[in-house]
């Protein structure tokens, strides 16, 4: 009783990715960027998840998968998080367009 | 005459002074200069040695010399010798003359060097490290073997003409980098191509590879028509870069008026020479089909260079523009020669890579004593130069004959012999060229006697004729020049050998 | 001795080295190396000569440049044309080098002028000896070298610089019309040997286009050299150099070349009517066109050289009429007057110190030498009976006549009577009148210098006789090995010549001897053709202005091209790398967004070509 297709699914993980890739790519509070990336994440696993479902080869590996990427997401935000935290201590800022000192 | 290692002997003899100069404290003036002068004299030696037994009848294949270098691949469906890269050596006449040309002028240019004001130490050790290179082009067996050397030339032309040159250095040194780099860049790529599809970058070899259909069956991958006739332009352009041809010419202007006149010596007599010998060696060695596909055209480059060159000499105002312009000009003679594509042509192409050596090595020469008295060499600040300098004016003068083809001298017999070659296969097109030779005498007569002739422009001068040790080199120039002019049989006998074997490839 | 003749160029040869090694310590003693050498040169080539009368062509040759299987070759032959030639150059040139050891005394380059001559007098003699024609054209070119530097003797002076310059280049336009006609017949017959070109012009291996083509390509070479129309106007300038050396250029070595090569190429000749009437035609325009420009010059040197330009286009003439003896023969005896009257010059001018004859007069008391002299060659070039130009412009004519040639007849007429009044002209204002310049003391030549002037007057009476309608035509006979066709000519033309002469003379009496005719009741009737002829007829500007002017804008318009073009196309190429390489580090600025913009674009793009190609890149 599939009333929704995949095409449905893929639509809303599109449109989650591209609100996350606009926000990563344009915020200036680096917070928002992480959470930005933490969308475009999300959007991965709905795909990953309605792959697993309506896909070609049905199965649990894109489950599996989707887990797996919440747990690093996870791990990624802490990190990023306490890079942050760090950065902040030092330059008393959180605008992503202020830090830029790695290009030298 | 053991021939195992001697050609590696010839090629490596000036390491011996770059590792000596290295214990010279570089304050040393006189001692790193005669010690960069004495360096040159083994390869001289030796390879003045080779010809003189070549000319007795030692035949030069027992020079050759072959170890295993590098292999790339080790399937066991491929031959031994598939995808190896030796360390081989082999000359033939042609080759032997260019090396013999080579090792003379450098000593030549290196008894010149006397003028060099600065870092005499660096400055050997480049030149010397230079003339392992333009000898190793010469007596590389395979084609990698010549891009390695051929790069080796690279490396301290750029140093010497940036650190040592005139006011513009530095600006030369990187055209001569960057346009050099880019006809190294296409000459690689045609070599890859050909190593990739056949396995081997050996001459010989290639040259069996690409036409003898038997052994063209076995080619890793086929070479088509249209493949090879790409790979001949590239390789047209590759060594037009270096000869030069118009319009790739702008690089080598500024380097004729910026180098030190002792490396233009070298730079116009034998740098640019490898691009004739590259031409010959490998656009007619391997492309035959391709050359006689394009003769007419590179007749036509050859007349397009020759005019275009004697025109801009014309209204030049410093003299080493005129020089330079006239290489442009003469090395389209080099282009009428193998555009005619016989015997006559080919013949008077290598005479006239050989000859223009020998002319614009004496005319730098000069250059340099004069700019060392004068210190300058534009034209209209000159003039009745005859009256202060009057041996250094009569060589000038000696040299511009020879540089506009007087019968006699050296350039008669290259111009005659290519324009003979032209008009045997392209009457019309050889015609027009001839007016080359009325423009040539134009702005060699006008630049030349602009400066010795007239009124004397300049009293202040220190009316110092060139010195003895400075004419000995000069001499020794003017007295080759006159020589291969009155009598070219001398030239024309070492290479015919390699003449014919050219004309066979070319034969079909 | 015919073996040997080959050492007759060999002897000033080793003048040229020896003079240029040594000579500056020798002072003026090196002209005595360079006159022993001319002499023992003009010995051996009287020996050689008689040898040649008695023998047959002697000829010897040495491989000289291979080109794969064809065989060049560098000797020598003995012909009778080449033996005749020989005794006239050596002994000319042998002259000459004793003349200047009077007229540049005290020069401080001395030896370096004997060392030239020496270098030019080699090279005519060895052209002379040459058995082909690649042969002589390295000798020719040579001759061009020799020239080129006496012209430039005096190197400081901006004139002579000039003259220098415009004789090389100007023959050496012409040289490449020989250059490339000898080519062309090189490649016809297979050989630059003048028997083979011979055989091939007649037995029909050569077309008769070929024949046509290459014989008037190699008489451009010829125009050159020998200062015809349109080629002749480096000839009046090369008047820059030292007087011996233009009694040298115009008599034996430099002009004579062009005729000798015509001569020397005959055979060529004879087989297309239309090159020997191109011949007849430049010579015969030449003659008359050079004699009107004489008319009116008042530099004496320069009135010589245009009747030279003038004598010249006698012998080209005769050449294209067809009649090879009266040809050689006028060279012959032109030779002799024409470097009596150089020398006679150069010694008025070493009196007077000036060149330009409204600022001499009265000279015949003061030089009673030189007067006569002149007068002996001035006699003879106007072709008054009984002295050798009488006889060999007779030749001509009758040639021409015969020849059929109406209109070049009439021409030649008019020229003798030109030529006739134009010499005693300068005779008249040189020697007759009363003194018009302030020299004071003026004085006789040298001996050394009167002494070769006596040889060459003698010359220039008796040499007309080796070839007379009177007494028998030896010269003919023997150059043609007695195939001479002793044509008979009307009387009337011997008459007509002779009196078109005498009228010249006296019209000359008239004008300047007895002044009874005012000197300008000609030039003032009409006074736009006295200026043009003033003005050599403009050519000289006219060269200035198309051909000197295009090869500069030529010139011009290429190094724009050059500098702009060229080096732009290059600039551009590398301004393009350069603005692409600073906007890719402009997008290096830290910016993590950025980047990431970057990245995600270039996937796109990655992503679209991969989906438009199909997966493959």
């Amino acid at each position: 009783m599939s009333s929704v297709s995949l095409s449905v699914y893929l639509v809303l993980a599109l449109i989650l990715f591209c609100i996350g890739l606009y926000g990563a790519l344009t915020k200036r509070n680096t917070v928002i960027v992480l959470i930005c990336i933490e969308l475009m994440l999300n959007a991965v696993n709905i795909n990953l998840v309605a792959f697993a479902k309506y896909g070609a080869h049905p199965g649990i590996t894109g489950q599996i998968f989707a887990l797996f990427t919440i747990t690093v997401a996870a791990a990624e935000a802490a990190v990023g998080l306490a890079a942050l935290m760090a950065l902040y201590r030092n330059r008393k800022t959180v605008h992503i367009d202020e830090i830029d000192s790695l290009k030298h | 005459m053991n021939g195992t290692y001697f050609l590696s002997l010839l090629i490596f003899s000036p390491l011996l002074g770059m590792i000596l100069l290295a214990f010279v404290p570089k304050t040393q003036e006189r001692t790193v200069k005669l010690l960069g002068f004495l360096s040159t004299l083994p390869p001289l030696l030796l390879s003045l040695f080779a010809f003189w037994q070549y000319l007795r009848g030692y035949r030069l294949e027992h020079l050759a010399e072959k170890h295993d270098w590098v292999r790339f691949t080790d399937f066991p469906f491929l031959t031994e010798s598939t995808y190896l890269v030796r360390y081989e050596l082999n000359i033939d006449g042609f080759s032997l003359v260019m090396i013999v040309l080579t090792s003379l002028l450098t000593t030549l240019a290196a008894a010149a060097s006397i003028h060099i004001k600065k870092e005499w130490k660096g400055y050997f050790q480049l030149f010397l490290l230079l003339e392992i290179g333009m000898l190793g082009v010469f007596a590389a067996g395979n084609m990698i073997l010549f891009f390695i050397f051929l790069e080796m030339t690279l490396v301290p032309m750029f140093f010497l003409v940036g650190k040592w040159g005139g006011f513009d250095r530095e600006r030369a040194a990187y055209s001569y980098l960057l346009y050099n780099g880019l006809g190294s860049a296409i000459l690689l790529i045609v070599i890859l191509v050909l190593f990739a599809r056949t396995g081997t970058s050996n001459l010989e070899l290639l040259n069996e590879m690409l036409h003898n259909p038997v052994a063209q069956a076995q080619l890793i991958a086929p070479l088509s028509e249209e493949l090879r006739l790409w790979l001949f332009v590239a390789l047209f352009i590759a060594f037009g870069i270096k000869l030069p041809i118009v319009p790739f010419h702008r690089w080598m202007l500024r380097v004729h008026v910026e180098a030190p006149p002792s490396i233009v010596m070298l730079h116009a007599g034998v740098l640019l020479k490898i691009g004739a010998y590259g031409l010959i060696r490998f656009g007619i060695g391997l492309f035959p089909d391709q050359f006689r596909h394009f003769a007419f055209w590179i007749a036509v480059l050859g007349v397009i260079n020759l005019l275009y060159g004697a025109f801009l000499a014309f209204v030049q105002e410093e003299f080493k523009m005129v020089l330079a312009y006239s290489s442009v000009s003469h090395m389209g003679i080099i282009l009428i020669g193998l555009g005619a594509l016989n015997e006559a042509g080919i013949q008077g192409a290598i005479f006239q890579a050989v000859s223009h050596g020998l002319i614009a090595a004496f005319l730098f020469l000069l250059v340099s004593i004069l700019y060392e008295r004068t210190s300058t060499t534009t034209i209209d600040r000159l003039g009745g130069l005859a009256k202060v300098m009057p041996l250094t004016a009569g060589c000038l003068l000696a040299g511009a004959m020879a540089s506009l083809g007087l019968p006699g001298m050296s350039g008669f017999i290259s111009e005659f012999t290519a324009f003979l070659g032209l008009f045997q296969t392209k009457p019309v097109v050889a015609a027009i060229g001839t007016l080359g030779i009325i423009m040539t005498a134009v702005y060699m007569l006008r630049a030349v006697l602009n400066m010795t002739f007239g009124p004397s422009m300049r009293n202040d001068v220190q009316a110092l004729d060139m010195s003895t040790i400075e004419a000995i080199p000069v001499f020794i120039l003017l007295v080759l020049i006159v020589s291969v002019g009155v009598y070219p049989y001398m030239l024309a006998k070492p290479l015919q050998a390699a003449i014919e074997m050219m004309m066979n490839g070319l034969g079909g | 001795m015919m073996e040997i003749a080959w050492i007759v160029p060999l002897f000033p040869l080793f003048s040229f080295f020896f003079l240029l090694a040594v000579g500056k310590k020798m002072k003026e003693t090196s002209a005595y190396v360079g006159i022993l050498m001319t002499l023992l040169s003009f010995l051996l080539s009287l020996a050689v000569l008689f040898d040649r009368l008695g023998g047959s062509t002697y000829k010897a040759e040495h491989v000289w440049l291979t080109i794969g299987s064809v065989k060049l070759t560098a000797g020598f032959a003995v012909t009778a044309l080449n033996a005749w030639m020989l005794v006239v150059v050596s002994l000319v040139s042998f002259l000459v080098h004793i003349y200047s050891k009077g007229y540049m005394h005290g020069d401080e380059r001395f030896s370096v002028f004997y060392a030239y001559l020496g270098l030019f007098t080699f090279a005519m003699l060895g052209l002379v000896l040459s058995p082909n024609l690649l042969q002589t054209y390295v000798f020719w070119e040579l001759v061009g070298l020799g020239s080129f530097l006496l012209i430039g003797f005096y190197f400081y002076k901006e004139e002579a610089k000039a003259a220098a310059k415009k004789a090389f280049i100007m023959t050496r336009i012409g040289d490449v019309g020989f250059f490339i006609g000898m080519i062309l017949l090189f490649w016809q017959v297979g050989s630059f040997a003048y028997d083979d070109i011979f055989r091939a012009a007649e037995d029909g291996t050569l077309s008769q286009t070929m024949v046509t083509l290459t014989a008037i390509l190699i008489f451009i070479g010829a125009v050159g050299k020998s200062g015809q129309f349109p080629l002749h106007t480096w000839l009046p300038d090369a008047m820059e150099g030292p007087t011996p050396v233009s009694a040298l250029i115009h008599a034996a070595t430099m002009v004579a070349a062009g005729v000798y090569l015509v001569a020397a190429l005959f055979p060529l000749y004879e087989a297309s009517e239309t090159a020997m009437l191109t011949v007849a035609v430049v010579g015969g325009f030449t003659a008359l066109f050079a004699a009107t420009i004489g008319l009116v010059q008042t530099d004496i040197k320069r009135v010589l050289a245009y009747s030279t330009v003038s004598q010249l286009g006698y012998m080209m003439l005769a050449l294209g009429s067809g009649s090879y003896v009266a040809g050689i023969f006028h060279l012959t005896t032109h030779a002799f007057f024409k470097a009596l009257l150089f020398l006679a010059a150069g010694s008025v001018i070493h009196a007077v110190h000036t060149q330009d004859i409204e600022k001499m007069g009265g000279l015949w008391r003061k030089m009673p030498l030189t007067g006569p002299l002149f007068l002996i060659g001035t006699l003879a070039i106007s072709g008054v009976p009984l002295f050798s130009g009488f006889f060999s412009k007779d030749e001509i004519l009758v040639a021409a006549w015969t020849h059929g040639h109406v209109a070049l007849f009439w021409i030649a007429v008019v020229t003798a009577f030109f030529t006739a009044f134009y010499m005693f002209r300068l005779f008249f204002l040189v020697f007759g009148g009363e003194k018009r310049h302030d020299e004071k003391d003026v004085h006789e030549a040298p001996a050394v210098m009167t002494l070769p002037m006596i040889v060459l007057a003698v010359l220039a009476v008796a040499a007309g006789y080796v070839h007379t309608p009177w007494f028998g035509t030896f010269l003919g006979d023997w150059l043609t090995d007695g195939a001479y066709a002793h044509e008979t000519a009307p009387g009337w033309i011997m008459a007509v010549a002779t009196a078109v002469s005498l009228l010249g003379i006296f019209l000359a009496w008239l004008m300047y001897g007895k002044r009874s005719l005012a000197r300008d009741w000609l030039s003032s009737r009409v006074p736009y053709t006295y200026s043009l002829l003033w003005n050599k007829y403009y050519i000289d500007e006219l060269y200035m202005r198309t051909v000197g002017y295009a090869a500069t804008a030529i010139s011009l318009l290429l190094s724009y091209i050059d500098r702009f073009v060229v080096e732009g196309i290059a600039r551009l190429i590398a301004a393009t790398v350069h603005t692409s390489a600073s906007l890719g580090s402009r997008m290096q600025n830290g910016q993590v967004q950025m980047y990431g913009a970057v990245t995600f674009v270039g996937l796109a793009l990655l992503v679209v070509i991969l989906a438009f190609t199909g997966g493959y890149l």
